[in-house]
């Protein structure tokens, strides 16, 4: 029975020791792990699709231990909690001594962004709530988890869109300019290159003229223009004061299409 | 007279016993309190996890004092088996049961942590039941071996 009292004792002795090690070996790795999400540093650029949302971290790894299975998952929710898009980043393994630094990028599709749920977001400046959760494996023997919410500002790109006024001016024996001045806000970190199509329609939903024209406005920039249209003199009764009009904004990558009123 | 000489034995008995239990449980202290101040992590974690520090340390201060006390008797191994019993629960306590959440504010925004050391604490229990069965065979064969030494004497 001794030799097996003395085997438990070694036993517990080199696991506590082992235990110990670990505890102190793991501490010190810990505080020598140097992660960063630079919330600062955070932002929007243009992409083919849309919108890309730049999300840089670093991970530093001076412990002595791997890092495995290093999972970011990014949710961007509009201010109803209407999810707009979840993207994911997964890192392999992050050895001992060795560091990541690269940047989550959350994708936001202008396609999707378009959709008649968020048409809203592109007159009006909003925000986003970005939900952040990372997980790994430390030491492939401690699972980790860390989840954090923040808020980023979204721009409209089609801020406070406006007809401000339609109105007529003799053009020929003929016919007659309808000159329908209208202006925004570009508060969107792109620009704005397309052409707008407008449809005039009356007080009695009938359509009575359209015209188009160009569009360049860069990011932060005010645009104030006219669209010029042509109307037959027989047809003027139509043109109300009042009534509304269609906007058909197309891009190569998407078509917006909304209603303004004017008069 | 006879009273007097079997206090005075008592006495001459119980005090070594009480000075080295002193002893034995300051030295445990020094032995446990200062080098885990060095790298337990006291800025990163809450208020009531340094307190619970604080309880480990007594913990294993008062079982290291009940042991010397009462060295040489089944109760050194009563309360070896105590001890393990206690430790268990409290690193179970301590742990969450494994699974740790923390939630901490880092400029502006709140992080939530969760840890899971379920793996750690298994380590931790098996140990201290390594040493629980250690202590069971101890205090086995402390009695065999006073029963043997009875019968003998008997005979």
């Amino acid at each position: 029975m001794r030799q097996v009292i003395r085997a438990l004792g070694w036993a517990t002795n080199i696991l506590w020791i082992s235990i110990i090690l670990f505890s102190i070996t793991s501490l010190y790795s810990v505080t020598n792990l140097d992660i960063g999400i630079d919330l600062e540093k955070a932002q929007f650029f243009p992409s083919s699709e849309g919108v890309v949302f730049s999300l840089p971290f670093h991970i530093d790894n001076n412990g002595y231990y791997d890092i495995s299975e290093l999972n970011i998952t990014t949710s961007v929710t509009d201010c109803n909690e209407t999810l707009i898009t979840l993207s994911e980043t997964f890192v392999p393994s992050i050895p001992r001594g060795s560091s990541v630094e690269t940047a989550h990028n959350v994708s936001i599709n202008l396609k999707d962004i378009t959709s008649i749920e968020f048409t809203p977001l592109l007159f009006s400046d909003s925000f986003f709530d970005l939900g952040t959760f990372i997980t790994l494996n430390f030491a492939h023997a401690i699972p980790f988890q860390m989840s954090t919410n923040a808020t980023i500002p979204w721009r409209a790109p089609f801020y406070g869109f406006s007809i401000v006024k339609v109105s007529t001016l003799p053009y020929n024996s003929t016919h007659c300019e309808v000159v329908t001045s209208l202006s925004f806000e570009n508060h969107a970190v792109l620009d704005i290159t397309g052409t707008m199509q407008l449809e005039i329609y009356n007080n009695i939903n009938e359509q009575v003229t359209s015209g188009k024209t160009s569009l360049d406005v860069p990011s932060r920039r005010k645009y104030e223009g006219e669209v010029i249209m042509y109307l037959d003199l027989v047809d003027i009764s139509r043109l109300t004061e009042s009534g509304n009009v269609r906007v058909n904004f197309m891009t190569p990558m998407f078509i917006l299409e909304w209603w303004s009123p004017y008069g | 007279m006879v009273e007097e000489g079997n206090t005075r034995a008592i006495i001459k008995k119980i005090v070594p016993r009480v000075f080295k239990a002193a002893l034995w449980g300051f030295i445990t202290y020094l032995l446990v309190y200062y080098p885990l101040t060095l790298i337990y992590p006291f800025e990163l974690l809450p208020f009531a996890y340094n307190q619970l520090f604080n309880v480990f340390v007594t913990i294993v201060v008062f079982f290291a004092v009940a042991t010397k006390l009462f060295s040489g008797t089944i109760l050194e191994y009563a309360f070896s088996i105590a001890k393990t019993l206690v430790i268990i629960t409290y690193f179970f306590y301590v742990l969450n049961g494994g699974v740790i959440s923390l939630t901490v504010p880092v400029s502006g925004t709140t992080v939530n942590l969760v840890l899971d050391l379920r793996t750690f604490l298994s380590m931790l229990i098996f140990v201290n039941l390594l040493a629980l069965a250690k202590s069971i065979l101890q205090a086995t064969d402390f009695l065999a071996r006073k029963v043997e030494a009875s019968q003998l004497s008997v005979r």
